[in-house]
């Protein structure tokens, strides 16, 4: 199936997000809708105090996952456009970490492919965050991406 | 002189709690030709038992792809040890 997604959008950064040229880039003359996820850093964890967090990546891996992720959307999805951007190094409360936006000719495509998108980003892309607290700091409990089929036994020295 | 066997080498990337506990980020393994990703991991803990207790919270990746732990290994290859993964 052919992708049109020549203007869509993927970024890993350590520079602040900006959200609204994020968003009004993946705008288009024939879309309805744009529906965007922001997710931020919130100034708890299980009730402990948090001060700022630490994230990292597997950068080309992360860039090829979140690419993925796009491609998923296109073909599933009646959307136009996906932005995916990732912030990385250290976040301070209420800094965006993750922000996501996807335009579509109608709404219902729009929320879909966007609520999609974050669900599997935070299965699926090799990033790590560290929590820091007052008395403390500790790696986020998340999740492991499904492991592939075991695949036959390749011979070696092929 | 020994027999001679047939060794590769590949790149290995450690993320997250793994790196902060091997304290690195890469190193470069030399394997017998043949090797899996399960037995690279073996070869670490060999040399670090306490690598053990993270086996079963980990996903590996060959090539910047996740891989299962059976999947041989050829030369130059990337392999990344990945705890589970916290973005968002």
């Amino acid at each position: 199936m052919s992708v049109s997604a020549e203007r869509d959008f993927i970024q890993l950064t350590r520079d602040p997000l900006d959200l609204q040229a994020i968003a009004l880039h993946v705008r288009g003359a024939e879309d309805g809708a744009v529906v965007t996820f922001d997710g931020f850093v919130r100034n708890q964890s299980h009730g402990r105090v948090t001060l700022y967090l630490d994230y990292e990546a597997y950068e080309p891996m992360a860039v090829l996952k979140m690419n993925e992720i796009a491609t998923h959307l296109h073909e599933n999805f009646a959307i136009h456009r996906v932005a995916i951007a990732h912030r990385l190094g250290r976040l301070k409360i209420g800094e965006t970490s993750v922000f996501i936006a996807v335009s579509a000719p109608h709404r219902a495509a729009a929320f879909d492919a966007c609520r999609y998108a974050i669900d599997t980003l935070k299965r699926t892309v090799p990033i790590w965050k560290k929590e820091y607290f007052e008395d403390g700091a500790v790696w986020a409990g998340g999740e492991l991406p499904p492991v592939p089929a075991e695949t036959p036994e390749r011979k070696s020295a092929s | 002189m020994p027999p001679v066997s047939q060794t590769i080498r590949v790149d290995v990337l450690f993320f997250g709690q793994l790196k902060e506990f091997l304290g690195r980020a890469q190193e470069s393994v030399e394997l017998q030709a043949g090797s899996s990703i399960q037995d690279l991991f073996q070869h670490l803990a060999g040399r670090n038992p306490d690598l053990q207790k993270f086996r079963n919270s980990l996903i590996a990746s060959r090539n910047q792809e996740f891989a299962a732990w059976r999947t041989s290994l050829e030369a130059g290859d990337e392999i990344a040890f990945l705890p589970p993964v916290s973005g968002g």
